[in-house]
C-alpha cells in the first residue's frame, strides 16, 4: 500500500476468540493493511468491558467459547447503550461454508464467516460492513 | 556198641528171665541194652509215663500180649512194641502187627542176636513210620487246608485226585470224581476248554496260568485263577496234569468294574472336552458379539463427536490459512511477528494432527488388545475428543490426576470409549454448564466387600493394588429408583434422539472385559459420580492401605 499523506482514520476492530493464535493472525493480517487498529480478546466474559474501553467500529466474534458463547456476548452488547449499534460479524468453525451461503452469509441476521477463511475474504466482508452497514455478499 | 544203651521195658509176668535176657542181648553184640522188667501191664504204663523207653518188649502169652498192646500204644504211641511169645500163633501174630506191634517173635525160634536185631529194627521202623506220617500230615495239610482247589488228571484227562475243597466245589465225593473227566461235571464248552488247556500243558511240558470263567454245579458263574503243571512219575515219564485254582471273582469283577469306570471316565472326559470346546466357541461368539456392540456404540459416539472434532480442526486450519496469507506478502508484514506466526502455524498443524489421529484411533475397530497403559493419558486424550462439547456446554473440565499412577492393562481405544461415554453423559447432565471432575488415584485394597451388583468380590482380593478413576458432574443426578437400571441395555434418561441407551451398558461391558468394575452413585452435593476400578498391572496381594473395594450404587438424596 502506498504511503498516504493524509491517511483516513483507522477503523477499530475488536476480535473476540478463545484461541489466542486466531486473534493474533486476524490482528496481524488486518493491521498490515494500515487501515485497521485491532484489539484481541480471548475471554468471552471480558468482551463487553474490553469493547467499552476500545470502542470498536466492528466486533469479530467467535461463537463457540468456554464460559459464554458468542450469542451471549452479542446479547450483552445489545444491552449496552454505547455498544448497541456496533456491527458484529461472527467467526465460526461450527458452520460449514455451504450452510452459511444458503443463509445469505448470516446467522440470526448477523454476518458470519466460516473458519477457515482467506484473509482476502475477511477483508472484503469487513470493508463491506464498514462501508455500507449492509450485510456483505456471502462467501464463495 | 557205642552211645547210650537202648532202654528196653520188658513186661514179663514171670520174674525169671530179665537179667539173663539182658546179658544175652548185650552179648549178641548188636547194641548195648538196658533192660527193665515189670510184671504187670499197669506198671508198664506207669513206667512209660515216667522215664524214657526206646522199645517195649511184651514177653507174654499171645492173648495177654494182644490185650496189653492197645493200652501201651495209647499211652506211648511213639514207642515201638515187640511181642515175644512162647507160642506160635499165626493169627495172633497178624493181629499184633495190625494192632501196631513192630514185630512178633517166637521165643523158641529167636536167639539173642535175632532178638537184639528185632528190637533195634523195631525202633528204626517206628522212627521211619513216624517220619512218614509227619510228612504225609504235612502234605495232606497243604493240599487239604489251603483254600485252593487241587486236582490231578491222567493223560486222558480223567481225574485221579481232587482235594476236599475241589470235591465240595464239584459237589461229589472223591470216589465219584476219580476216573471221570471235566465233561462229566462242566458245560461242554468249558470242559472242552479245560481239556485243551490240559493238552497244552502235556504238549509243552510247561506250566500254564490263566484267569478263566468257571461255572459251579449250581450254575454260579465265577472267575478263577488256574495254574496247571505237568505231572511226572519217579522215572520222569509224563503221566498227567495237576491243577490248582481259586476264586478271584471279586478281584476280577473289581478290575472289570475299574476298567469300565476308566472307560466311562474317558468317555465323560471326551464329552466334557467337547462341551468345553462348544462353550469356548460360544464364549468366543459372545465376545465377538460384545465387541461388535461396543464398536457399533462407538461409531455412534464418533458420529456425535465428528462435529466437535471438525470444529477443533477448523480453528487450526484457520490459523494455517491466515498464517500463509500473512507470510505470502513480504512488504507489509511485521518481521518481529514472523516467529510468532510460524510457531502458531506449527502448533496448529500438531493440534489438528492430534485431534484427527485421536478420532481415527478412537474409531478403529480392533479386538480387545490390552497393554500396560497410563490411565491418565487415556483420560487426557478422551478429554480432547470432547473438548468441543465441553466448550459448547460451558462445562469446565477439572482433571485431578494422581501423578504416581501405576500402569493398568488396557485397550486404549476401548477405555477412551468409556471415558468419552462418561464425559458425554456428564456434559448432557449439565445443560446449563457446570464442572466435570476427573480424578484418579491408586490404592491397595484392605478388604473386598461382597457386592452382587459390582462383582467386586469376583475380581479383586484384599491386598490388590488398584487404580481408581472417578468422573463427577454437577448436574441433576440420577433419580434413586433409576440408579439400578442405568447399566441396563436401552435404558436412558435422555430425551429421544439424544442417547442410544447403550452407553453405560457398553461402558460396563468394556470395563468387565478389562476385569474391572464400574459403579454409579449420586453425589451428596448433587450430580452423579461414576467410579471405575481396575487392577494395577503386576499387582501383588499385600494389604497395606485401608481401602474397601466398595463400588456399589448408593442411592442419592
Amino acid at each position: 500500500m502506498p504511503f498516504n499523506v493524509n491517511p483516513p482514520k483507522r477503523k477499530r476492530i475488536l476480535v473476540v476468540d478463545d484461541e489466542p493464535d486466531v486473534t493474533l493472525l486476524v490482528r496481524l493480517n488486518l493491521q498490515r493493511t494500515g487501515r485497521y487498529e485491532v484489539q484481541q480478546e480471548n475471554r468471552a466474559s471480558r468482551a463487553v468491558s474490553t469493547a467499552r474501553t476500545f470502542q470498536p467500529d466492528l466486533i469479530l466474534l467467535d461463537i463457540m467459547m468456554p464460559e459464554m458463547d458468542g450469542g451471549d456476548v452479542l446479547a450483552q452488547l445489545r444491552e449496552d447503550a454505547g455498544l448497541r449499534n456496533v456491527p458484529v460479524m461472527f467467526l465460526t468453525a461450527t458452520v460449514l461454508p455451504e450452510e452459511l451461503k444458503s443463509k445469505g452469509g448470516t446467522i440470526g441476521g448477523h454476518p458470519c464467516i466460516a473458519k477457515p477463511f482467506q484473509t482476502e475474504v475477511l477483508l472484503s466482508r469487513i470493508d463491506s460492513i464498514l462501508s455500507g452497514g449492509k450485510p456483505a455478499a456471502a462467501p464463495r | 556198641m557205642n552211645g547210650e544203651p537202648i532202654q528196653v521195658l520188658l513186661l514179663e509176668t514171670t520174674a525169671a528171665g530179665a537179667a539173663p535176657l539182658e546179658n544175652q542181648l548185650d552179648d549178641a553184640g548188636v547194641a548195648r541194652f538196658a533192660l527193665e522188667r515189670v510184671g504187670r501191664a499197669e506198671d508198664a504204663i506207669d513206667r512209660l509215663e515216667k522215664n524214657h523207653v526206646d522199645v517195649v518188649l511184651l514177653h507174654l502169652p499171645p492173648d495177654q500180649a494182644l490185650r496189653v498192646l492197645p493200652s501201651v500204644q495209647q499211652r506211648a504211641p511213639s514207642v515201638p512194641v515187640v511181642v515175644l511169645t512162647d507160642e506160635e500163633n499165626e493169627s495172633a501174630a497178624v493181629q499184633a502187627v495190625r494192632g501196631g506191634a513192630q514185630d512178633y517173635l517166637i521165643r523158641s525160634k529167636t536167639d539173642a542176636r535175632t532178638l537184639a536185631h528185632g528190637l533195634r529194627y523195631a525202633i528204626e521202623r517206628k522212627r521211619a513210620e513216624e517220619a512218614l506220617q509227619k510228612s504225609e500230615a504235612f502234605y495232606h495239610s497243604l493240599v487239604e487246608s489251603l483254600p485252593q482247589n487241587i486236582f490231578r488228571k491222567d493223560l486222558l484227562g480223567r481225574f485221579t485226585f481232587g482235594n476236599g475243597r475241589f470235591c465240595k466245589e464239584i459237589g461229589k465225593s472223591l470216589d465219584q470224581i476219580v476216573e471221570k473227566t471235566d465233561f462229566d461235571f462242566f458245560p461242554a464248552d468249558l470242559a472242552a476248554k479245560y481239556r485243551a488247556d490240559d493238552q497244552g500243558v502235556i504238549e509243552s511240558g510247561k506250566a500254564f496260568e490263566v484267569i478263566e470263567e468257571h461255572v459251579t454245579p449250581v450254575g454260579e458263574k465265577l472267575y478263577v485263577q488256574v495254574i496247571k503243571t505237568p505231572v511226572h512219575d519217579a522215572a520222569g515219564n509224563l503221566i498227567g496234569t495237576q491243577g490248582i485254582f481259586w476264586d478271584v471273582s471279586e478281584r476280577f469283577r473289581s478290575e472289570e468294574q475299574l476298567k469300565q469306570a476308566y472307560a466311562d471316565l474317558a468317555a465323560k472326559e471326551a464329552e466334557l472336552l467337547e462341551t468345553m470346546k462348544l462353550l469356548k466357541a460360544s464364549h468366543e461368539e459372545l465376545i465377538q458379539a460384545q465387541l461388535q456392540l461396543i464398536q457399533a456404540e462407538k461409531l455412534e459416539s464418533v458420529g456425535r463427536l465428528a462435529a466437535g472434532v471438525a470444529h477443533e480442526v477448523k480453528n487450526p486450519l484457520a490459523i494455517l490459512l491466515m498464517g500463509l496469507d500473512y507470510l505470502a506478502e513480504a512488504e507489509t508484514r511485521e518481521p518481529a511477528a514472523d516467529q510468532d506466526v510460524m510457531r502458531a502455524m506449527r502448533d496448529a498443524v500438531y493440534r489438528a494432527d492430534v485431534i484427527v489421529r485421536g478420532l481415527v484411533d478412537f474409531s478403529a475397530n480392533r479386538r480387545l488388545d490390552a497393554i500396560p497403559q497410563d490411565l491418565n493419558a487415556m483420560i487426557q486424550r478422551s478429554l480432547l475428543l470432547v473438548k468441543h462439547e465441553l466448550v459448547g456446554a460451558h462445562v469446565a473440565a477439572i482433571p485431578e490426576l494422581a501423578e504416581d499412577l501405576p500402569p493398568v492393562l488396557l485397550d486404549p481405544t476401548k477405555i477412551q470409549q468409556v471415558f468419552v461415554n462418561l464425559f458425554m453423559n456428564a456434559i448432557q447432565a449439565m445443560p446449563r454448564g457446570g464442572t466435570l471432575t476427573v480424578r484418579t488415584r491408586a490404592r491397595r485394597l484392605q478388604s473386598v466387600e461382597r457386592d452382587e451388583g459390582s462383582r467386586s468380590a469376583e475380581r479383586f482380593r484384599a491386598g490388590d493394588r488398584v487404580v481408581i478413576a472417578e468422573v463427577e458432574d454437577t448436574g441433576t443426578g440420577i433419580p434413586p429408583d433409576k440408579l439400578v437400571k442405568v447399566f441396563d441395555p436401552f435404558f436412558t434418561t435422555k430425551p429421544t434422539g439424544r442417547g442410544t441407551g447403550l452407553g453405560l451398558t457398553v461402558t460396563r461391558k468394556i470395563v468387565e472385559l478389562h476385569h474391572g468394575v464400574v459403579s454409579i452413585a449420586n453425589r451428596d452435593g448433587g450430580g452423579a459420580r461414576v467410579t471405575l476400578m481396575f487392577k494395577a498391572h503386576g499387582s501383588e496381594s499385600h494389604a497395606i492401605q485401608r481401602e474397601p473395594a466398595q463400588a456399589q450404587a448408593h442411592p442419592g438424596r
